[in-house]
């Protein structure tokens, strides 16, 4: 598998010397590299188009103004970029007044978009830097057994506590935790060489 | 790990017009902080600074004040030893002024030589008059104090017998010129020996 597209540890490296000396250049790049992702699991979680802009306009608030923020020993930075967009997400998504309702229904309807069978990349999409790496964290999430993919994507792209997905999948929440470890353990093991290539 | 979970939903281009509103207010916002920063460095200065003025004025004034009111408080003092000193005699003496009945009390420290002089209900001189207190001594009257009153008020004074002055024999309180007399010419408004 080649990963011609996603930021080396190298450049990546730079990148990040060049945003904590605030040389706007370097906002740019990053933008071009990350915002199609960043947009992408915004719109995944909002499913509002104009929200998600928003929401992808904070990220970049608050990455330029919190790049000391990020330990470079304790992961990339594509990574924290994508836990700031979907924190942000979240909590758009948490005022929203009809937040159970919508959530209900995205739930559904996203589901089979999380862990389906990846579609073929519309003309260009294949081209966005980082690709490959949708490619593969979608794979790991596929591969994953119903019941277990379906807690994963509550927590991550709904936020829901346990407690709430025990609820929501009509399941103890014993078996919901225990299915959300064995997920984790799963996609950590699937993708154990991002790990190793952002160290 | 989970992190990367982000990168599950499909990439979604931005609008192109996007890209230029999304970094100006990044890069507007982190500009923000240290303009934000210096304004509240300068404004904390300008407190500080402002704050230590008024404490240094206000403690200047405070310190004015305690000053003012220790002399107050030592004259007080100092006028009470005379009241209840062992030598002291008090006369009280009425007078009539202009159709007005009002007084005036000596307190005599034939000791220490020195006098409390209260006045009540005097009437106000004429522009061109004044009382003058005096000092009846073995040598004749030896002027004390000059009093212009232009108002109807109480008023007192602590004098001291000038050294050199012969014994003292009693008081006296008389109307002279605005600017007194050496010896008195006018009308006397009372005269007693103590």
């Amino acid at each position: 598998m080649t990963y011609s597209n996603r930021l080396s540890q190298e450049a990546e490296r730079s990148l990040l010397e060049r945003l904590r000396a605030r040389e706007a250049a370097a906002l740019g790049e990053l933008y071009d590299q990350l915002a199609p992702w960043v947009l992408g699991l915004a719109r995944r979680i909002l499913d509002d188009p104009a929200e998600a802009d928003e929401v992808l306009s904070d990220v970049f608030v608050q990455i330029w103004e919190h790049i000391d923020r990020h330990d470079a020993r304790r992961g990339a930075l594509t990574p924290w970029v994508l836990s700031i967009a979907r924190t942000r997400a979240l909590d758009a998504l948490r005022r929203r007044r009809r937040w159970w309702r919508k959530a209900e229904r995205w739930g559904e309807a996203h589901l089979a978009e999380d862990g389906g069978t990846l579609s073929p990349p519309d003309p260009g999409e294949a081209g966005v830097p980082g690709w490959p790496v949708h490619q593969e964290v979608h794979a790991a999430l596929a591969g994953l057994p119903e019941e277990q993919r379906r807690v994963v994507v509550l927590a991550y792209f709904e936020g829901l506590t346990h407690s709430e997905i025990a609820r929501r999948t009509d399941q103890p929440l014993g078996t919901v935790k225990t299915r959300l470890r064995i997920a984790h353990a799963k996609l950590a093991e699937g993708l154990k060489h991002l790990k190793d290539w952002r160290r | 790990m989970t992190d990367w979970l982000g990168m599950t939903p499909r990439p979604v281009a931005p609008r192109a017009e996007l890209r230029a509103a999304v970094l100006a207010r990044a890069r507007g916002a982190g500009r923000r902080p240290r303009w934000a920063a210096a304004t509240a460095l300068v404004a904390v200065v300008l407190l500080v600074v402002a704050g230590a003025w008024w404490a240094g004025v206000s403690l200047q004034r405070l310190g004015g004040r305690v000053r003012a009111l220790e002399t107050r408080l030592a004259a007080a003092q100092d006028t009470m030893r005379l009241l209840r000193g062992p030598g002291t005699r008090v006369v009280q003496v009425p007078v009539r002024t202009a159709g007005r009945l009002g007084s005036v009390t000596l307190f005599a420290d034939t000791v220490a030589g020195r006098w409390y002089v209260a006045c009540e209900n005097l009437a106000a001189n004429r522009p061109d008059e004044a009382y003058q207190l005096w000092f009846a001594t073995d040598a004749g009257m030896v002027t004390a104090a000059l009093m212009p009153m232009d108002r109807s008020e109480p008023m007192w004074m602590a004098l001291g017998i000038p050294a050199g002055v012969a014994r003292v024999t009693g008081a006296a309180m008389s109307i002279e010129p605005r600017r007194g007399s050496p010896s008195p010419t006018g009308p006397m408004l009372f005269r007693l020996n103590l």
